[in-house]
């Protein structure tokens, strides 16, 4: 018998746990070339805009040890324009995330606002990394309090789906997650690229035009691992594992860690057809260790971890 | 062609110069000249990225890349051994077109000969009338002369050295080829040198291409990873609105 891969993200429900990251992805057309989208959990499609955002001057990407920089610097065509590209997405029959970012919250809502009776789109993706230029310039991220409002007005304009995709370039994130749950989050992503940078030694310059830039990729798993982990445990709304996912045992280890579905970033550059093989992969994993559903195994290594719990058994933790 | 994912297996690898191979593999990316693919150096996780190679050379049974160590992937790619396999995306990118004149004017820089090889094969199939120019530094970046001159009906060498062939910058030699008839003008090297042939196309009233290079991610289009600056001011992804641009929209009429 095939396992059960459904799992369900707010009002949502997934035919598996396995979701391209924003950003890697562009609006999806470049990955239909090589598999039908219909095979993905959902499309989730790059940080978009009210305006269109030009992004950063190059050079805007340096490999690292095992990972990657980025400063693309959200270049985008705006909300408008977006819509179109994810129209045609409708025909893979798979709910659409849009990544939604902007330097005030007002330039978010105008987001929702553009998007929001356009039914192609399920669910809203808040990226709250984006610094926030009323406030000094500090991403939104990094303040529970202003997250909590950002999210309260976002929660206020949609009825869709709300998941906030967190920063990891923070003292506390459990303390970001809980704000985001308590303003009416649906379900919560993470993590975001961890700020970095790269100078090449011998012309002595910074290697990114911007200077710093996000650093994804293997390098960074096992960082994104223990934020998910820790998250997880903290807050009763799903939550969707990524940094660093390159293969289907990668999946799997967030998914034990506490998380009930995964996105796939960076890997699609050296992979492009990753996310259908992590799907098999972890199809084979459930089949091969005996699990009639991928929903038996999220947190499952808490419970070996010495009962902490994952999230729903949280409530009993006094019994043992 | 559609691109895809494939094992390839390593036939050949061969030392051509110094610090440059050619490698062979086998199986079919269907790719038309300037087109590049996306290969896994080695079967690891760091490297990281893949590295971006033009088709140097292929046919239905076989792909050839030329390249030059320039740095840990590519040295650890000159490691890999005849058996092995390595995982191949493409064919990535536009290239070049077949243009409209009757005659070729190609001009390669460095290892920016990579592409042109079978562009020359591709030229001379369609029946036009092809010069080409090849210069380096050195003499020593000059590789597989033979086989370019076999390809084409006139040939120059040049090197700033004047270690081999004519000296001083290749592109001196170029104004010649392009006096008589209406000539299409072709070329792939470092930005310098490009620019300078765009001046020589703008001139001649030629229309020009040229094959650009840039740091790359996905190789499809998706992260926006690759862009330069057009001669409008917008973007252009180096890997899918390129390699080859025509010379305006890069450097404006
Ligand atoms: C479309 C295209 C076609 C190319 N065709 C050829 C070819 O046919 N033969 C050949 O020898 N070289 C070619 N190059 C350049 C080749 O990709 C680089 O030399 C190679 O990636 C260097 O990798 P490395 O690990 O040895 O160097 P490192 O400097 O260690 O690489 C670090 C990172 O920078 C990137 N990088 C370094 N140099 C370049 C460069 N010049 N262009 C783009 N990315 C670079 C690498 O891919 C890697 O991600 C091409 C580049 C592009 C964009
Ligand atoms: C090139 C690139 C562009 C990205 N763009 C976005 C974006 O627009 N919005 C966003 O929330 N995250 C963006 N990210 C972050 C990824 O979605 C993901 O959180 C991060 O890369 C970690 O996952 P990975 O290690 O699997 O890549 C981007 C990452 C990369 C590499
Ligand atoms: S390399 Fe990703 S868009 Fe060109």
């Amino acid at each position: 018998m095939t396992p059960d891969l459904t799992v369900k993200i707010g009002k949502l429900t997934l035919r598996n746990p396995v979701m391209p990251a924003s950003g890697c992805f562009g609006y999806g057309e470049e990955y239909a070339v090589f598999y039908s989208l219909e095979q993905l959990g959902a499309i989730v499609v790059k940080g978009t805009t009210a305006k269109p955002w030009t992004g950063n001057p190059p050079v805007r990407l340096a490999e690292t040890p095992a990972g990657m920089l980025n400063a693309i610097g959200l270049q985008n065509p705006g909300a408008e324009a977006a819509r179109e590209k994810i129209r045609q997405l409708q025909q893979y029959n798979t709910p659409v995330i849009v990544n939604v970012a902007g330097h005030s919250p007002k330039e978010y809502l105008q987001v929702i606002r553009i998007l929001d009776e356009e039914p192609a789109v399920s669910a809203y993706e808040l990226n709250i990394s984006c610094p926030n230029v009323r406030d000094g310039g500090l991403a939104f991220g990094t303040d529970p309090q202003v997250v909590n409002t950002l999210v309260q007005a976002v929660r206020q304009a949609t009825e869709k789906t709300l998941i906030v995709k967190l920063s990891p370039n923070v003292t506390d994130i459990v303390a970001i997650a809980r704000a985001a749950e308590d303003a009416g989050a649906d379900a919560l992503s993470l993590i975001n690229t961890l700020l970095g940078m790269a100078i090449d030694s011998e012309t002595r310059r910074p290697l990114l035009a911007n200077l710093t830039g996000g650093l994804s990729g293997p390098a960074i798993k096992p960082v994104a691992l223990r934020m998910v982990w820790q998250v997880s445990e903290a807050v009763h709304i799903p939550v969707i594992g990524m940094g660093g996912i390159t293969c289907a045992a990668d999946a799997v280890e967030f998914l034990l860690a506490g998380a009930t579905a995964v996105a796939i970033g960076s890997a699609h550059f050296i992979n492009p057809t990753v996310c259908p093989e992590v799907v098999q992969g972890i199809a084979a994993y459930l089949t091969r260790h005996g699990f009639r559903a991928v929903r038996e195994i999220i947190g499952l290594a808490k419970k070996a971890a010495g009962g902490e719990g994952e999230k729903d058994a949280g409530k009993d933790h006094c019994r043992s | 062609m559609m691109p895809k994912k494939q094992e390839m297996m390593l036939l050949r690898q061969e030392q051509v110069g110094e610090d440059i191979f050619r490698l062979t593999l086998q199986g079919e990316v269907a790719a038309l000249p300037g087109q590049f693919v996306q290969v896994g150096v080695a079967p690891a996780l760091d490297p990281y990225l893949l590295r971006p190679f033009s088709v140097h050379d292929c046919s239905p049974d076989t792909l050839t890349l030329l390249y030059r160590i320039a740095g840990r992937g590519t040295l650890l790619l000159s490691r890999r051994q005849p058996g092995e396999m390595l995982t191949v995306t493409g064919p990535l990118g536009r290239g070049f077109p077949a243009g409209k004149a009757d005659r070729a004017v190609v001009v390669a820089g460095g290892m920016g000969a990579a592409p042109l090889l079978y562009l020359l094969r591709f030229l001379r199939a369609a029946g036009k009338d092809v010069a080409f120019f090849y210069g380096a530094r050195t003499a020593a970046g000059l590789v597989l002369q033979d086989s370019y001159r076999s390809l084409a009906d006139e040939y120059t060498a040049a090197t700033e050295d004047g270690s081999a062939g004519k000296k001083g910058l290749v592109t001196q030699f170029v104004h010649p080829a392009l006096s008589g008839k209406k000539a299409d003008l072709y070329a792939c090297g470092p930005l310098p040198m490009l620019r300078a042939v765009a001046a020589l196309a703008k001139e001649a009233g030629a229309d020009c291409y040229l094959s650009l290079e840039a740091r790359m991610a996905c190789g499809v289009g998706a992260c926006l990873g690759c862009v330069i600056r057009g001669a409008d001011g917008g973007w252009r992804r180096v890997c899918t609105d390129g390699p080859v641009f025509r010379a305006e929209e890069v450097f404006g009429r």
